[in-house]
């Protein structure tokens, strides 16, 4: 049998027997180099209570080459492109080591969720937003966790405003947005700019009002 | 200068002789104390004159090609296997010095770039860090309790780091080697069919009681088919020959040898074993700066040019220099592909000689201009070239902070999207001044206006002036590339010569020699443009000039000559003699005018001749010329 074949095969069966991990695979469009992987966010993190999903694509020279991973569930998160779910983590790129498997990788992945790398950012907006104002930070990554990764709140969430609220999605105050929607901006540019410019903690008090307004009529 | 060193030569034989007199002396007057003090002395001075006369021989007797021009750099080419040859000296040496396996020193000299000296000295420091380092060992932890039954201190020490399967097998490993150091980077091969255990492979989950367990010093097991796909997925895919152990965090390397054993189990691992050892030659020749691979493709050779190792020296010399080879290689490399032989090339197809800078990534024989001068100028024409027509014709700078800007539309009164800077596009002259007089210029004089466009026509003239070289540049670079259809056309005049007239293939060669002179002179002339754009102001650019006219001149006659030639010949064919003897004149001039060319800049730079209009490393502060300088 393909040595592949039966590594990935052998991979899967071992996921499925353990049950204390809490880590899933399965197969999307029966092929066995296509999987998706789940987990849970881990405990004590703004992802708490969230389940997280992985596109996982099995390359022809694996194991002696990484998997590919990318987060299908939207992730808020420094080391985590919050538009394509691609994921910055040495293991899956020269880091990587042929003893290493799915599972581990897939903890990897839950380990990196609990320590963010802010200095090696793929997302360089959530990192901004991560070193400036933490607090804000976690409120946002939990807040993303309840909207994509059924997170605990989310009924809550929903019976409040039964829409998704951008402004949190974003990680920005509320008041602020209204403020700049007030001066006649769309809602929508308004909450781009504020994003871009990393309008958040301390870094309000830095950023003058005339840049926003600058920034909203450039846009 | 080999008069000098016979001299010496000498003067240690006579020193040798001395010294056993005085050893003889010595043992004489041994109870002599005054005495003694003195010849001690002596003896001394005469042991340092020795090493002194013992170097300097060494020296002399590395074969070393005259040189002849001064634009012309020493260089011998070497082959795979005569660098192969260095590198297992350079083994054998720290083998030898510390006691341990060739492929141990490969790994350690490998891991430090192959400085010797640097090795040594961390060596002696600490053999055993450096030996961790470098892969050759796992490091030293304390053993634990399950490691009972290993026989040596090594194994005791990797068998900490083990798997579950791999422990299993850490009895016959170490039982296969010695327990001494030397032995410590062997590959420790074990096959399960001798234990009653069975091995599962932890890459590959096989447990078939055929597999064959491989591991390196640390005992981490793989079967090997999984170290075959891993060694040729590092190798072909990554291009890496520093192969480490499989198993996560795991620092040991792979020896050389285990390597093509295991690659030798494969039919693709097989074809993989040369590119292997090009890999390990290339790590060798980038950490050596005396030595550079040849960046043609599929060339293995490499150069080696002690004169241009230093960065110091490229602001002195250009190092082009030439592997030997030509052309494209096929998969069998040709023998005789390094013989440094230009003229024996008879063949037919024109193969292109692997000119190459040693000092900088020019693919290409940029004399007479030095690496630096030529890079900044490819930046900018890579930068500029391409839109700078356009530019030229379409833009405006900003007044205030120099940006580009396009007008494509709506009125006069333009403000610069980088500084915000608000002004007229028609005088150039700030908006402020316009006072009401909205949508029309009529302020010419003003003076913000005046220096505006004093400002604009200063860059416009910058603008003008590069485009004069670019574009002289970038002709001469179009004419070489067509080259090549004038040595097709060549080779069929060649051949229609030898039927209409009664020259003889051997005579009619003139005609291709005069296409090769044409060819060279055309890449020397290109870059004299590169190096006209950055020449400071001043009687050396003039003369400068002067040559690169008459190397022009010369050049575009000889074209001529070439092209037209062929009409020439329909009208009097009985005087091909005559055509011949006018080419091979022109030839000999062209090339006369180049070698005058390459000369005269080369001894500028030893000079320190030449003064540049930009800040150049390792030059003088730059002379500033470019206000209105066509």
């Amino acid at each position: 049998m393909d040595a592949r074949l039966r590594r990935v095969n052998k991979e899967i069966a071992d996921c499925k027997n353990d049950k204390t991990s809490n880590i899933s695979l399965e197969l999307i469009d029966n092929s066995p180099f296509h999987l998706k992987g789940s987990f849970p966010g881990p405990e004590d993190t703004p992802y708490q209570g969230g389940r997280f999903e992985v596109d996982i694509v099995i390359p022809d020279p694996y194991p002696f080459q990484p998997v590919k991973m990318k987060f299908i569930t939207k992730v808020y998160h420094p080391n985590v492109s919050s538009a394509s779910g691609a994921i910055c983590l040495d293991i899956l790129k020269d880091a990587w080591s042929p003893v290493l498997t799915l599972k581990s990788t897939l903890i990897s992945l839950q380990s990196l969720l609990c320590s963010p790398e802010p200095n090696d950012p793929q997302d360089a907006e959530v990192a901004k937003h991560y070193t400036t104002s933490k607090g804000s930070f976690d409120e946002t990554a939990r807040y993303w966790t309840q909207i994509y990764a059924g997170g605990p709140g989310k009924k809550e969430a929903k019976g409040l405003r039964g829409v998704k609220d951008e402004v949190a999605i974003a990680g920005l105050e509320k008041a602020h947005v209204d403020q700049f929607e007030g001066l006649g901006f769309p809602r929508n540019k308004v909450i781009d700019v504020l994003r871009r410019l990393n309008y958040r903690g301390a870094n309000v008090a830095q950023i003058s009002e005339d840049r926003i307004v600058e920034e909203l009529l450039k846009s | 200068m080999s008069s000098d060193y016979e001299f010496s030569d000498n003067e240690g034989e006579y020193y040798d002789s001395d010294e056993m007199m005085d050893d003889y002396q010595n043992d004489e007057d041994e109870e002599m104390e005054g005495d003694k003090y003195n010849n001690h002395n002596h003896n001394n001075n005469n042991m340092n004159d020795d090493d002194y006369d013992y170097t300097n021989d060494d020296d002399f007797r590395i074969p070393t090609k005259s040189k002849s021009k001064s634009y012309q750099v020493e260089y011998t080419s070497l082959t795979q296997s005569l660098v192969e040859k260095s590198m297992k000296e350079e083994v054998d040496h720290v083998s030898g010095i510390f006691g341990v396996e060739p492929s141990t020193a490969t790994l350690l000299l490998r891991h430090l770039g192959w400085n010797k000296e640097r090795l040594i000295d961390k060596y002696m420091e600490n053999p055993t860090q450096i030996l961790v380092d470098s892969g050759c060992q796992v490091p030293e932890t304390i053993p634990s309790p399950s490691s009972s039954h290993s026989v040596d201190d090594k194994s005791s020490s990797s068998s900490r780091r083990a798997t579950r399967s791999s422990s299993k097998l850490l009895l016959l490993s170490s039982s296969i080697t010695s327990p001494s150091r030397s032995s410590s980077a062997q590959k420790k091969i074990s096959s399960t069919s001798d234990s009653s255990m069975t091995f599962t492979c932890p890459i590959c989950y096989d447990d078939s009681p055929s597999l064959i367990a491989l591991s390196l010093t640390c005992a981490h097991s793989a079967c090997s088919g999984c170290w075959t796909a891993y060694a040729i997925s590092k190798i072909r895919d990554e291009g890496e020959h520093c192969i480490r152990c499989m198993t996560e965090g795991c620092a040991v390397v792979a020896p050389d040898e285990f390597i093509h054993r295991v690659l030798r189990d494969d039919d693709d691992g097989k074809d993989l074993e040369g590119r292997f050892e090009e890999l390990v030659v290339r790590g060798f020749v980038a950490s050596n700066p005396k030595l550079k691979f040849c960046p043609y493709p599929g060339c293995t050779n490499t150069v080696s040019c002690p004169s241009a190792a230093s960065k110091s020296v490229l602001s002195m010399l250009v190092p082009i220099v030439s592997c030997g080879a030509r052309g494209i290689p096929s998969s069998s490399q040709n023998p005789t592909s390094t013989s440094l032989s230009t003229a024996t090339n008879t063949s037919s197809a024109h193969t292109k000689e692997h000119i190459f800078c040693f000092g900088c990534p020019i693919e290409s024989d940029h004399r007479p201009v030095i690496c630096a001068v030529a890079r900044l100028w490819m930046k900018k024409c890579e930068d500029d070239s391409e839109t700078a027509n356009w530019i030229k014709s379409n833009t405006k700078e900003c007044s205030q902070c120099q940006s580009t800007i396009e007008k494509n539309g709506g009125c006069n009164h333009m403000t610069c999207k980088k500084c915000r800077y608000e002004f007229c596009w028609v005088c150039m002259g700030p908006w402020s001044e316009h006072g009401t007089a909205w949508y029309s210029c009529n302020r010419y004089d003003e003076k913000g206006g005046v220096e505006a466009r004093d400002a604009q026509s200063r860059s416009r003239a910058s603008l003008e002036r590069y485009l004069h070289y670019y574009n002289r540049w970038a002709n001469h670079e179009q004419s070489t590339k067509l080259s090549l259809d004038l040595y097709a056309k060549t080779e069929k005049k060649m051949t229609d010569m030898q039927i209409t007239s009664s020259l003889t293939w051997i005579e009619v060669q003139f005609m291709k020699k005069a296409v090769e002179a044409l060819e060279k002179c055309r890449e020397t002339l290109k870059w004299t443009y590169a190096m006209g754009y950055y020449l400071g102001r001043g009687n050396e650019k003039e003369l400068f000039e002067d040559n690169q006219r008459d190397l022009e001149r010369a050049v575009e006659d000889l074209a001529e000559l070439l092209e037209g030639g062929g009409v020439e010949m329909e009208k009097e064919k009985e005087n091909v003699g005559g055509l011949r003897q006018r080419i091979t004149d022109k030839t000999v001039y062209v090339q006369k005018r180049n070698e005058i060319m390459l000369e005269d800049t080369a001894i500028g730079f030893q000079d320190g001749r030449w003064k540049w209009n930009v800040g150049v490393d390792g030059f003088e502060e730059p002379i500033e010329d470019f206000g209105g300088v066509v």
